[in-house]
């Protein structure tokens, strides 16, 4: 933790502002939650309003008192914990298509490499990793991992 | 009360051969524990079939899987302390102290520390079940609607431990917990709520989503911005076994951990998790004078790991004495008693002294089997840590991801555990704490539907949350927890004021 300056009062201000959004949007839509029936006097939608309307007020009070908050990465940073999710979210919605070993393999490679290993080893863990984990999650344990064009 | 059943039942668990059995099945467990989502009950559910159809008499079978069952417990602890990723749901509040440690080169010593702590939760549990299994079956009935709500209110008012300086933070943290539980199917009413037409949102968001999400895929992207700016070093492990200081300074957190996991865990339906959660918070508003649990503290290691052992005894509580499973692994474990014609129920420490002695037996057994296999194996595990971090990393990551889709053999599972990641790590560099969010997400369905059960019971009338001896007892130790602590600062700073 840092002391608080202008920028971190600024983030934890936008912090404070999305959660009171989030907070107005999720009672709204609690409060237009669908039933037919209920045998209790608060029913379905009684808990979410009230936890929207009580999340709303702590973030107006965060608002206010932001406290401290952490330095935010710098450009570099944020480029790899990009590239990061984006590398992993591709190869999840590949997954089915190019099957477990596959996919795992680039991710696996692509993290290797954003934690400074040289190519060589990046690909030698990527592949390695792969197999030994669907391996051993696997034919040994019995998950059920998509399968590639390869049968793996 | 005659302990009979229990001499018999060390006949039975001391034959060679079911000692093997039992120190496989603790062996297995461990494993099986270490790797996240192929918790106790994935195991069992895999060797059930395995150890009916290879003959096992019944009480064969069930020292293997009770085997199984508690050495996960032990083992849900490793890759929580070492890599951040809860094992198992009851080792959520382990990693919060434990993962610290082993991050500043204590990761033997946190091992260790956890592993005896297991064992103090484990085996005061096992002699509570012993001697109060009858009793303690008589008070889970007596739980309605009203007291489990009281009860969840107990818990939330021991998260007053958690509010530091920056209460908000922590309040906040909590009902984002309670909003994401009312995410899936309305139990009462069978409303969709906040599911957007989304089949895999029906059942609402995993336990296991959430806890990856928030601790192993925010670590991840926090270790990366860290490699980025250079500040990321290789860990050092020290090595060093806990001291005598060190194991008393965990007794006592140990053993009151154990009371409140044990009794948590005879409760049907509330399982390790809670009992962790609530052992945790309860520790911390004890102990946490300067204010070190969150960094490393070992009384913050020690109470949850107790905790939840102890909770994993106490669920066998309910299912011997009323046939009510206490958590998802002794429905499993119903299921393999039915299997073989057994019914369980007050009748059965009668009608099979030998099956119940045995697996009581088993208990004690496997504890020291567990303590003597996982005390000189700290040391290699906790050389994993010495990998470089370009194959840790991706293993963090590979086992996440697998955590995640062997569980529930889904695509979309994996992005939430991806959102719920960034929305973790955003979170964390706010400066929130992630264990309020867990405590409101365990706590929040449980609340919500014993709320409205009771209500529905009661017409509405509020009085119902009064109306029996135990719901006010349950208020009174409410009221307790949030004044005692108080007025002990007060009375300390008056000492402090008054002395020369």
């Amino acid at each position: 933790m840092t002391d608080l300056s202008p920028a971190h009062r600024k983030a934890g201000r936008i912090a404070a502002l999305t959660i009171i959004m989030f907070a107005s949007v999720y009672a709204v839509l609690g409060s237009q939650i669908e039933y037919s029936f209920s045998s209790d006097p608060i029913g379905p939608r009684g808990f979410p309003i009230g936890l929207g309307v009580l999340l709303a007020a702590l973030g107006v009070w965060y608002y206010l008192d932001t406290g401290a908050c952490e330095d935010w990465p710098d450009r570099r940073g944020a480029q790899a914990a990009a590239l990061f999710l984006g590398l992993s979210v591709a190869m999840m919605l590949a997954m089915p298509y190019i099957g477990f070993i596959i996919a795992m393999a680039i991710l696996l490679t692509g993290v290797a490499r954003l934690f400074g290993a040289s190519w060589p080893m990046a690909f030698a863990n990527g592949i390695g990793q792969a197999v030994l984990w669907w391996l051993l999650f696997g034919p040994l344990l019995g998950s059920h991992l998509p399968k590639g064009p390869f049968g793996f | 009360m005659s302990l009979d059943f229990l001499w018999q039942g060390f006949g039975v668990a001391l034959q060679p051969s079911n000692l093997l059995i039992g120190f496989l099945g603790c062996f297995l467990g461990t494993i099986i524990g270490a790797l996240p989502a192929v918790g106790p009950i994935n195991g069992i559910a895999l060797l059930l079939p395995i150890a009916y159809t290879s003959g096992l008499p019944a009480e064969s079978t069930l020292i293997l899987l009770a085997g199984v069952y508690y050495g996960a417990e032990y083992g849900g602890r490793i890759s929580s302390i070492l890599l951040n990723v809860p094992g198992d749901a009851g080792a959520v509040m382990t990693a919060i102290d434990g993962y610290p440690l082993a991050r500043n080169g204590d990761a033997t010593r946190a091992l260790a520390i956890s592993g005896i702590s297991s064992f103090i939760g484990g085996m005061l549990a096992v002699v509570a079940m012993t001697f109060l299994a009858p009793l303690f079956g008589l008070l889970a009935i007596k739980f309605g609607p009203a007291e489990y709500f009281v009860l969840m209110v107990f818990a939330f008012c021991t998260l007053g431990s958690m509010v530091g300086h920056e209460p908000v933070k922590t309040l906040i943290g909590c009902v984002i917990g309670l909003t994401l539980t009312t995410i899936g199917i309305d139990a009462t009413s069978g409303a969709y709520r906040f599911t957007f037409d989304e089949p895999e949102l029906h059942d609402g968001i995993e336990f296991i989503v959430l806890v990856i999400g928030l601790f192993s895929i925010s670590e991840a992207l926090i270790l990366l911005e860290r490699q980025m700016t250079g500040v990321l070093k290789p860990l050092e492990v020290k090595g060093k076994y806990p001291s005598w200081l060190d194991l008393k300074t965990i007794t006592w957190p140990s053993v009151r951990a154990t009371v409140i996991g044990f009794i948590i865990g005879v409760l049907p339906g509330t399982g390790a998790s809670v009992a962790s959660a609530v052992a945790y918070t309860t520790e911390k508003r004890i102990n946490n004078k300067d204010n070190t649990f969150g960094k490393g503290d070992i009384r913050g290691l020690a109470a949850p790991e107790a905790a939840n052992n102890a909770a994993a005894t106490g669920a066998f509580v309910p299912m011997l004495t009323l046939g009510v499973p206490g958590s998802g692994t002794t429905a499993v474990m119903l299921g393999a008693l039915m299997l073989y014609n057994i019914q369980p129920g007050p009748q059965l420490f009668i009608e099979q002294p030998k099956l119940v002695g045995g697996l009581i037996a088993s208990m004690y057994v496997g504890n020291v089997l567990l303590l003597i296999l996982n005390l000189p194996l700290v040391q290699l595990f906790a050389r994993m840590l010495l990998m470089p971090n370009w194959i840790l990393i991706p293993g963090i990551v590979a086992l996440s991801i697998l955590g995640v889709y062997s569980a529930y053999s889904s695509v979309m599972s994996v992005l939430i555990m991806f959102g719920i990641g960034i929305a973790g790590y955003l979170l964390r560099k706010l400066g929130f704490d992630m264990a309020p969010i867990v405590l409101g997400f365990v706590l929040g369905k449980v609340m919500e539907v014993n709320l409205r059960n009771a209500l529905a019971l009661s017409g509405g009338e509020i009085g119902i949350f009064f109306s029996s001896p135990l719901a006010i007892i349950l208020w009174g130790l409410a009221l307790l927890v949030v004044l005692l602590p108080w007025w002990l600062r007060r009375r300390a700073s008056a000492l402090a004021a008054g002395s020369p």
